[in-house]
């Protein structure tokens, strides 16, 4: 660093470690008469590091070294030409070369685009990346060099704890006490202010029985996907079909999902529905909440002969002759069932909403 | 049936008959050796006697029974067969009838009942080779089907003839609507047969099988069946429509390329992390190992 | 500094650049300082900068996407080019997703790898952790380091979690509606703080978009804070070193930042980035086309979570139908515990592993030497009774999948699975256990009776025996005399220098006809002469010997 000549400037004071380098003790002069190799040594040195061992490359010009290098020139250069072939596909298809978007029923070079710009790609970082380990391994010196490390200063943990607890007790907080209130007040009091924004979110969920509530009520018929309603005679025995609530947006609707379910007459002869609800279905049909009790996916595996509905999620199996109760896996309770009836034209239409809440259980499931 | 003495000769037409008037007749023989002699022509005449016999008795009993059994049912002409029916009721009483009865109605705890499953379920289950089942166990699974196609025609004639049922469709049976065929797959399909159909494990060992090697009218006879465990989807709430356009979806992603590489199987983040760990992480372990030291 | 340089003399220039930028921040000494560092070269030491470069992949790749996707839910009917999907109603999610697979050029690619190097950075912090845990790094400086490394793990998978629902595909809806059943699950707070994170019920109008600024904003600006103090700890403290010749608990040995293990660094991006670009294109991932828009009464067999949250799944499959009913009616669901409650324990055990391990060891000393797994049976085997538990509940999560390819019941593959995960962890305890007990043995027998050089002698009075090559001096009995101090224990006679020079080349054999000729002329002159020539050294320091060779010839340079 330059001196500064003005008048009133400082000399540098005794530098330590934070302070840059020993220059008392090197001068420039000094340092000039060291070559490049010394002045790193000294350098590493200085930092605590030793150079213990050189492993020399291969001499310069030998035969080894010319066959690292062609072999390290090499990879950079396939590495290169990946790159290449990478622009050249990515920009030229849909230019001279086909193009690249694909149409659901293409089965040729766009439907290869993705693959080979990713080789392309991939190649061309790999090779370099080869390359440069190759580089390193065979044309580098191969040093090993030891560090000293640092143990905790005992000066400077006594200095800093003589610094920190002096400013603590310039500050007096212990002693100023109606201070210290006050300050906590208005710290309580901001915390309030600030993490305000995210009371803002909190939402009551009870409000309304929202999670114990669908769109289904008396008389909303069960309509298919596409908003057909059912007759008893459409569906044939040991069928599940996935109806929803005539209700705009009922398709759509998280909760509102039911499998209708025609029984085969072996099925219905050993029917045992749930406590109160033997009047919930209609002659061979049965309707139960698609939505799965354990962690709400749509239970929908209807296997007809063993009567199991069985959910692929978490793999909970209901049975549908004992009113969808859990007979494997993990789920807790039986499928709610929609009770179910015809309207005045032989529609399916439902009595009422699910009797409890529809989908996994919740802590106050029970009280609503 | 000649003795290995090398002094006995075929014996003469007398010596034969005087073997025979030996033992039928007086003693009229002669020296122990001529009577030795005389002894094995009648062991021999014997055992040919008893063997006619036994053949006779054989043929008797045989005329007897077919006179007396029960007339065969394919005798009956009274019921008007066609030739087709007739064929696939021989074809069925060779292979069928000990676990589906000789009148369809079934077997306890070996064969359902087939009153009532049509054609279509006929042609589902011999086509994809499912029937005849090799042995009970959890669902029947594909296999190379042992019947030909005609056979198959003849089977599906005769059931159809004797129990009703769905029959199958003619036309283009993918000719339907492809993104509502997607829409009505997942909502009905994809639970049991995966988002793609390459199937899915039931209860307790069965499984939905992947619709890889389906055709199109093996599809359509599954749906109209509801074959084992698979609800059936009457044309009452699949319309013949809906069921083609399924079939134009599930032939179609099968047919169609993916675009992003392989596609390991299309069945979701299972191979795909298997593919991170043994490839990814395997392949940068090797690197690693390259490029550092091992001390 | 410009300086007046003597001439024919070798001389340290400096640029005037360089000058200029010195004079205005004063960097040399800093710059030099980390030039000099020294790095220990392991190879297990490179795992953690995998994690770190798949990290970098995400953010350069992610930023690309963040250009075309659309974060609402807001219904849509798609006339794109993807013909199975025309007509279809979709959210604007998902339809910006695909317009990214099929309407930008090399979109597909990007969003590829995204996936992968995501998948690739949770594996390599999984096995970076999993090296940090069987060496014993994280005992005392390094505590800190490893809770920031936990809570970096838990960071990804959430990152992970957010990333793959963005789409809005059935797959990850069906997720999402687990985690709306999870958070529900919660005692007495469960309702409100789902009604706080949808802003209502299932699904709402909002938890694409606030799952994408989790993804691409706070998330990783707190991953990126927590990685650079991750660094920042490493290098103020050092890297750890496993123990060998000239290695103590107050120096590192190995390679300097400038120019090896830069280099080295540096080669191992591009790898990184080259594997991530050419699955990125050769394996297809995520494929949400196929899988169709989001539809809470649609989902598809064999649904599974990518596979780093596959073990919470796997729990959810086997933890069997246990609600605990309390009075007044309320509910603490089944789906609770297996979730909420696994998680939250593992991770927690996991970040304070060190303090546990503290406690029982009552180890309270600081350590920059690592261990072999061996020499810490009990810590080897709680961390393969671990890995035995987590296995199980991973394995599970994929169970129906397992179930169909391997035609094995579902229903017993959930047995296999409630029953394997607390019976086969204390199995794989006590088997780990003797293995390393065994392993230690064999250290100290081989440091005791020497190398088995397999060669047979018969002795005058006709007994067979094997010699053995002593490590170092003998006592008046042939049992060796050195102690075991951690380092693995040479078992082969190439290992102490007993073979010829090792042929170079890695896949070809490098022959150089002067050298193979220059070292028979030596076997002929004598080995004492030929130990003037090789390199074989006691590996102390001093003597100029490499510690890290400590007395084998060198190695082969590739």
């Amino acid at each position: 660093m330059s001196k500064d000549e003005r008048a009133g400037s400082r000399p540098d004071d005794e530098a330590g470690p934070l302070h840059g380098g020993p220059d008392e003790d090197y001068t420039p002069e000094q340092l000039a008469t060291m070559d490049r190799e010394e002045l790193n040594r000294l350098g590493a040195r200085y930092d605590g590091v030793e150079v213990l061992h050189v492993d020399p490359p291969p001499a310069p010009g030998s035969a080894l070294e010319k066959q690292a290098e062609r072999q390290v020139s090499l990879a950079f250069g396939i590495a290169g030409l990946f790159a290449l072939a990478f622009a050249v596909v990515y920009f030229g298809s849909g230019w001279f070369l086909p193009t690249w978007q694909w149409g659901s029923d293409d089965n040729g070079w766009s439907a290869f685009y993705t693959p080979f710009i990713g080789v392309c790609m991939g190649g061309a970082l790999l090779f370099l990346g080869v390359g440069m380990v190759l580089f390193v391994k065979k044309l580098l010196p191969h040093e090993t060099a030891v560090q000293d490390k640092h143990d905790g200063s005992h000066f400077d943990r006594t200095t800093t704890a003589a610094t920190l607890m002096g400013g603590v007790d310039r500050v007096g907080f212990p002693r100023r006490k109606m201070i210290g209130r006050s300050l906590g007040f208005a710290g309580g009091a901001l915390g309030l202010v600030l993490i305000a924004p995210i009371g803002g979110l909190i939402k009551n969920p009870n409000k309304g029985n929202p999670l114990g509530t669908t769109e289904w009520a008396e008389g909303i018929r069960l309509v298919r996907l596409d908003g057909s309603p059912i007759r008893p005679g459409d569906q044939e025995p040991g069928s599940l079909e996935t109806v929803f609530p005539a209700v705009p947006g009922g398709n759509l609707a998280a909760d509102a999902a039911t499998m209708l379910i025609r029984l085969r007459p072996e099925q219905m002869s050993r029917l045992q529905p749930r406590q109160g609800q033997s009047d919930f279905g209609y002659g061979d049909y049965v309707a139960y909440s698609k939505i799965c009790t354990h962690a709400g996916c749509p239970v929908s595996l209807y296997e007809q002969e063993t009567s199991r509905i069985l959910c692929p999620c978490h793999q909970s199996q209901f049975d549908v002759i004992q009113g969808a109760k859990p007979v494997f896996g993990p789920a807790t309770r039986p499928l709610p069932e929609l009770p179910i009836t015809l309207d005045d034209e032989g529609y399916f239409v439902a009595r009422s909403d699910y009797i409890e809440a529809v989908g996994p259980t919740y802590w106050n499931r029970e009280r609503i | 049936m000649s003795t290995t003495n090398p002094s006995s000769d075929a014996p003469t037409t007398e010596g034969r008959f005087a073997g025979l008037r030996a033992r039928f007749g007086g003693r009229s023989a002669g020296s122990p050796a001529s009577a030795a002699r005389a002894r094995r022509r009648s062991k021999q005449r014997r055992r040919m006697t008893n063997v006619a016999g036994l053949m006779a008795a054989l043929v008797l009993t045989g005329v007897g029974y077919s006179a007396i059994a029960p007339a065969n049912a394919a005798d009956d002409a009274a019921s008007g067969q066609s030739s087709a029916e007739a064929a696939g009721q021989a074809l069925y009483e060779r292979s069928c009838i000990s676990c589906h009865g000789s009148n369809l109605q079934g077997v306890a705890d070996r064969g359902p009942s087939l009153i009532g499953v049509g054609e279509a379920s006929v042609y589902f289950q011999v086509h994809t080779g499912r029937m005849p089942l090799v042995r009970q166990e959890a669902d029947a699974a594909r296999k190379p089907p042992v019947f030909s196609d005609a056979e198959i025609e003849q089977l599906m004639a005769y059931v159809q003839a004797n129990g009703g049922g769905p029959t199958l469709p003619s036309g283009d049976l993918r000719d339907g609507d492809l993104a509502e065929g997607g829409e009505l797959f997942r909502l009905n399909c994809a639970s049991c047969h995966n988002f793609v159909g390459e199937g899915g494990a039931l209860s307790s060992g069965k499984a939905a099988p992947s619709l890889e090697d389906a055709n199109d009218m093996e599809i359509y006879a599954a749906m109209l069946s509801g074959p084992e465990n698979m609800p059936v989807f009457g044309d009452n709430q699949l319309s013949p429509e809906e069921k083609r356009s399924i079939i134009d979806y599930v032939q179609t992603l099968k047919e169609q390329a993916d675009p992003g590489g392989a596609g390991i199987g299309r069945a979701g983040p299972v191979s795909e992390g298997l593919v991170i760990w043994v490839v990814g992480i395997g392949a940068l372990l090797f690197g690693i190992f390259w490029m550092g030291t091992k001390a | 500094m410009a300086t007046t340089i003597t001439p024919n003399q070798p001389a340290p220039r400096i640029s005037k650049a360089a000058s200029e930028v010195d004079e205005r921040l004063i960097v040399a000494g800093p710059l030099r300082r980390t030039l000099n560092k020294v790095f220990p070269d392991h190879w297990s030491f490179l795992l953690g900068e995998i994690a770190l470069y798949s990290f970098v992949i995400l953010l350069l790749s992610g930023t690309f996407l963040t250009f075309y996707y659309d974060p609402s839910l807001s219904e849509t009917e798609y006339q794109g080019i993807y013909a199975p999907l025309r007509g279809i109603e979709m959210s604007r999610a998902y339809e910006s997703s695909l317009g990214i697979s099929f309407d930008v050029r090399g979109g597909l690619l990007i969003r590829q790898i995204h996936h992968w190097a995501a998948l690739l950075f949770v594996a390599s912090i999984v096995v970076h952790l999993l090296r940090i845990f069987f060496t014993g790094a994280f005992r005392k400086p390094r505590e800190t380091n490893w809770g920031i490394g936990v809570v970096l793990l838990v960071l990804a998978l959430l990152m992970g979690v957010t990333g793959y629902t963005l789409p809005d595909d059935l797959l990850s809806g069906t997720g999402l509606r687990i985690i709306s059943a999870i958070i529900l699950s919660i005692p007495v707070i469960g309702t409100w703080a789902h009604w706080a994170i949808f802003d209502g019920d299932f699904v709402g109008d909002v938890i694409i978009g606030r799952f994408y600024i989790l993804h691409v904003l706070i998330l990783p600006a707190v991953i990126l804070a927590l990685i650079a103090l991750h660094l920042l700890l490493l290098i103020k403290q050092k890297h750890t070193q496993f123990p060998g010749p000239g290695r103590t608990e107050h120096n590192v040995v190995g390679n300097r930042l400038f120019p090896a293990f830069a280099g080295k660094a540096t080669a191992l991006f591009f790898i990184v980035f080259g594997l991530c670009a050419a699955l990125g294109g050769l394996v297809q991932i995520n494929p949400f086309w196929l899988w169709g828009p989001y539809n809470p009464a649609q989902v598809s067999a064999g649904s599974q979570p990518d596979w780093y949250i596959g073990f919470l799944d796997g729990s959810t499959r086997l933890f069997p139908a246990w609600d605990i009913n309390l009075p007044g009616d309320y509910t603490i669901p089944a789906l609770f515990w297996p979730t909420v409650v696994i998680a939250g324990l593992m991770f927690t055990l996991l970040a304070l592993y060190p303090q546990i391990e503290r406690k029982l060891t009552g180890d309270t000393a600081s350590h920059h030497l690592l261990q072999r797994p061996r020499d810490v049976p009990v810590r080897t085997s709680i961390g393969a009774m671990a890995l035995m538990f987590y296995g199980v509940l991973w394995l599970s999560g994929g169970n129906d999948l397992i179930a169909d390819k391997f035609d094995i019941s579902l229903n017993a593959m959930t047995w296999f699975g409630r029953i394997g995960c607390v019976v086969l962890p204390p199995i794989a305890y006590m088997v780990t256990y003797r293995i390393c007990l065994g392993l230690q043995r064999h250290d100290r027998e081989v440091l005791e009776h020497g190398i088995e050089t397999g060669v047979i002698r018969r002795l005058p009075s006709g007994e067979f025996i094997e010699v053995h090559q002593p490590l170092g001096p003998v006592d008046e009995h042939g049992h060796g005399q050195l102690t075991y101090a951690g380092a693995p224990v040479p078992k082969r006679m190439n290992q102490v220098g007993g073979a010829r020079r090792a042929i170079k080349g890695f896949f070809k054999p490098i022959e150089q006809p002067s050298d193979v000729e220059l070292e028979a002329q030596r076997e002929r002159r004598g080995l004492a002469a030929a130990e003037a020539d090789r390199e074989v050294t006691s590996g102390r320091p001093s003597e100029g010997g490499r510690p890290s060779e400590g007395g084998r010839p060198q190695d082969p340079r590739d």
